[in-house]
């Protein structure tokens, strides 16, 4: 198997007495879309610092594209992070260009490149214009552009889609895909679910500074515990007399029927729970087994930090 | 490296090639002709100002009359003297005395009349003068005497001539001159005892004009020199000896005792040697001011702008630290650079007759020796040690509203040596620049101030070494503020500004 292009391995980061990350540990593979998932406050971003060797990590080891600092290897590295803005009085194409040129790029390849992304974006009428004569959206794009007119190997992009339109928001889903397309590597953080559960090949939940989920959306669903929808005439006892029941709430109730929500225990199978409640001869109307999605398991695996900690976390999260 | 030169690239072009600069400097150039111009036009256009003198005693008129005369000779002379020196061919004779420049004194002006005057100094320019040289424009006169009106010249006493001639300077009435009909500027009038005897009744001026004193005080030196013509005559001194007296001149000549008895005399060069670490100290305080607030603005709003943090995924904060301070170095030093160069040019289209110009002297003692390098290095020191201070500052500071609060204690340091330059300046190895020498942050300042008076090698060598020391230590704790802060979405108070420079502070 291949180097991972990322790696960390037991990462901490310490602000005094602050622990932003905790422990963590992960790896991303060549030519993945990687989700960075968390509520505000997780460490999302300084994680991702970590990763770019902007900040250094307090203990644990972080490998980028096989070097132990981010700083060799940065003119393979796209990097587009969550508070972005361009210098007001340049040129569209000039920015992207200088970006470029800052991440090693000839100046001649840098101009030439700027000017054809900004064609291929719909943006050539607006190359000289001054970035402060650009509408939001337009301004986002050439953010955008200056993060991949390098043609990096890697791509991180810190909460990529906050604040764009819901166009800018398909096109930026598009680009994504094409750069895995194009063989590379992107790792992108959100508080998202839509957008993970669209672009991600695997996923990182975190809460706290600590990492609750790594896997595929698969992986999450076996893991996460099953529900059921049941209509039925039957009570709650008849239900959780059939076994497995991990727990049950009422749902709807319409005349004689009733729908529960079931939560069965950890392996138990749907389908010998439904043939039990046949063999006792209760009537069934709705049976129906419910497929988590990734905001039933973000919510599960990190919605109960996020009260708690996003009040300390995302208020130093916010102030890095 | 390429990163560092980028991002000073970057920098400089946003300032030297945005039309605010560019139109500074064009404009300077061309306010300053405007305003040599102007003041030109405005001495041209200035009018004759006409005055009368009620003369009793009838012997200080032509005291007066002369004074206002010589004084008129000498400004034209040195008008003539500037036209004669810049507008002369470089291949042509020298002109003969007393046309040729030369001091002024009341034996050229005398000279200068008795050789025909600005007629025939015209006519021994003629040929000398190089193409396209206009002639030699006379200056108009500022004052002339007219005749009192009849009421006032009738007068039997200084009370009835003063009521006479009040109409005459109160702008109702109008006397006749060669210029047409006029009011009066100014009255003289001259009591019959005027004399040097302490209970003697004093001259008179009437005027309306309070603010233009030229006149009165013509009037004044005028009659001050006939009294004490008077008082020799009446010792017994001659007016030959009297003259010869007043045309004595004591000669001075400023000699150096650290020089070769022949090079010992005191000339252009040296004054300026002297002269030049001032101004350079001076400049140096101007380009740290203006390139201070440059560094500041634009790390505010690479800041506030949220560009930094893509910088910093692209280069380290301390390339990013580095690109500006030579970006913007670049930027305080292309300013003066396109002045001298500019001065340099001039310079070289003015014959000064063999002569050294002083742009010239400027140039020759710069280069001669080694100045040019002790200045640029102490520059750059100067400029180091400032500029990591506003980096500091805008590394901190979300808009220049937060940006203040740190920058009047920082002004305060930079113009804090102000006062204490003359000092220096008049006493270069004295005791307040040892310790301006010794103290890192003015180490610059002062060094520059002295270093053409051959300062103790030993102590220059010494506060040098230490500002190196302050230099580097200060680039490591300002860098550590600048690394430290620049990514904190809200700036620190102060109170926590000392933890950024803590290492592990961000």
């Amino acid at each position: 198997m291949s180097q991972p292009v990322v790696l960390l391995e037991n990462v901490v980061k310490r602000y005094g007495a602050f622990t932003a990350v905790n422990d963590l540990s992960f790896q991303v593979e060549q030519g993945e879309i990687y989700g960075f998932l968390g509520p505000n406050g997780a460490g999302k971003t300084t994680t991702l610092r970590m990763m770019l060797d902007i900040i250094q990590p307090s203990a644990g080891r972080i490998l980028m594209l096989g070097s132990k600092s981010a700083i060799p290897v940065r003119a393979r590295i796209g990097y587009l992070p969550e508070e972005r803005g361009l210098y007001k009085k340049m040129k569209a194409v000039d920015a992207i260009s200088y970006f470029a040129q800052l991440r090693g790029m000839s100046r001649r390849d840098a101009n030439r490149k700027a000017m054809a992304l900004l064609e291929e974006f719909g943006l050539a009428e607006f190359a000289r214009s001054k970035n402060e004569a650009l509408s939001k959206g337009m301004a986002q794009k050439v953010q955008l552009l200056a993060t991949i007119a390098h043609d990096p190997e890697l791509l991180i992009l810190d909460e990529p889609f906050s604040g764009l339109d819901p166009i800018n928001q398909q096109t930026l889903e598009d680009l994504i895909r094409n750069q895995r397309e194009a063989g590379r590597t992107i790792i992108f953080s959100t508080h998202v679910m839509q957008h993970a559960e669209r672009l991600c090949d695997r996923f990182l939940i975190i809460a706290h500074g600590e990492k609750r989920f790594e896997g595929t959306m698969s992986e999450a669903r076996e893991a996460f515990a099953q529900r059921l929808h049941v209509r039925t005439t039957a009570q709650m006892e008849d239900l959780m007399a059939l076994g497995d029941v991990a727990a049950i709430r009422v749902e709807d109730v319409s005349g004689a029927e009733t729908t529960f929500e079931i939560e069965l225990e950890e392996h138990a199978n749907p389908q010998d729970f439904l043939a039990r409640a046949v063999a006792q001869g209760i009537s069934i109307s709705r049976f129906e087994q419910a497929g988590a999605t990734l905001h039933d398991i973000f919510v599960a695996l990190a919605g109960d930090e996020e009260d708690e900690s996003q009040s300390a976390g995302a208020m130093k999260e916010a102030a890095e | 490296m390429k990163q560092i030169l980028l991002i000073a690239w970057r920098e400089y072009k946003q300032y030297v090639f945005s039309r605010g600069f560019l139109l500074f400097l064009v404009m300077f150039p061309l306010g300053f002709v405007a305003v040599s111009a102007a003041i030109g036009i405005a001495e041209r256009t200035k009018p004759v100002r006409h005055y009368v003198v009620y003369d009793e005693t009838g012997v200080y008129t032509q005291a007066i009359v002369d004074e206002i005369e010589r004084r008129r000779m000498r400004a034209l002379l040195e008008a003539w003297d500037l036209y004669a020196g810049a507008g002369m061919a470089p291949d042509a004779d020298p002109l003969p005395a007393p046309f040729a420049p030369d001091r002024i004194d009341d034996q050229r002006i005398a000279a200068f009349k008795e050789a025909g005057g600005l007629d025939a100094a015209r006519a021994a320019a003629t040929d000398r003068l190089r193409a396209g040289v206009p002639p030699f424009p006379e200056p108009a006169a500022s004052f002339r005497l007219v005749d009192l009106p009849p009421e006032a010249a009738n007068a039997e006493s200084l009370k009835e001539a003063e009521d006479a001639l009040r109409p005459y300077l109160l702008e109702e009435k109008t006397v006749s001159t060669p210029e047409g009909r006029k009011t009066v500027f100014a009255a003289i009038l001259i009591p019959r005892d005027f004399s040097a005897e302490d209970d003697a009744p004093p001259a008179q001026y009437w005027s309306r004009n309070l603010t233009d004193t030229l006149l009165e005080a013509r009037v004044s030196r005028a009659l001050n020199d006939a009294l004490k013509r008077e008082r020799y005559e009446t010792l017994g001194v001659s007016p030959e000896d009297i003259a010869d007296v007043e045309a004595v001149s004591a000669a001075v000549k400023s000699f150096r005792p650290d020089r070769a008895p022949d090079e010992a005399e005191l000339g252009l060069q040296d004054r300026i040697e002297t002269g030049l670490p001032a101004a350079m100290t001076y400049m140096l305080l101007v380009i740290i001011f203006g390139v201070g607030n440059l560094l500041l603005t634009n790390t505010i709003e690479e800041r506030s702008n949220k560009i930094v943090e893509i910088l910093l995924s692209s280069v380290t904060a301390n390339q990013l630290m580095m690109g500006k301070l030579l970006g913007i170095g670049a930027v305080g030093l292309t300013m003066p650079t396109i002045f001298i160069a500019g001065g340099i040019g001039m310079s070289a289209t003015i014959d000064t007759g063999g002569e050294e110009s002083v742009a010239t002297t400027i140039m020759n003692t710069l280069f001669s020796s080694n100045l040019l390098a002790v200045y640029l290095f102490y520059f750059l020191c100067a400029y180091v040690i400032f500029a990591m201070l506003f980096l500091a500052i805008g590394a901190v500071s979300n808009s220049l509203q937060d940006a203040q609060s740190y920058m009047g204690p920082v002004m305060l340091l930079v113009f804090a040596p102000l006062p204490f330059m003359i000092m220096v300046f008049q006493e270069p190895n004295g005791v307040v620049a040892s310790i301006l020498t010794w103290i890192p942050i003015y180490t610059p300042y002062a060094v520059m101030m002295r270093a053409a008076a051959d300062p103790p090698m030993w102590e220059i060598l010494g506060a040098t070494a230490l500002m190196l020391a302050f230099g580097i230590f200060l680039m490591r704790i300002m860098g550590r503020i600048f690394r430290n802060a620049i990514l904190q979405a809200s700036p620190p108070k102060m109170r926590e500004v000392w933890r950024l420079t803590k290492k592990e502070a961000a």
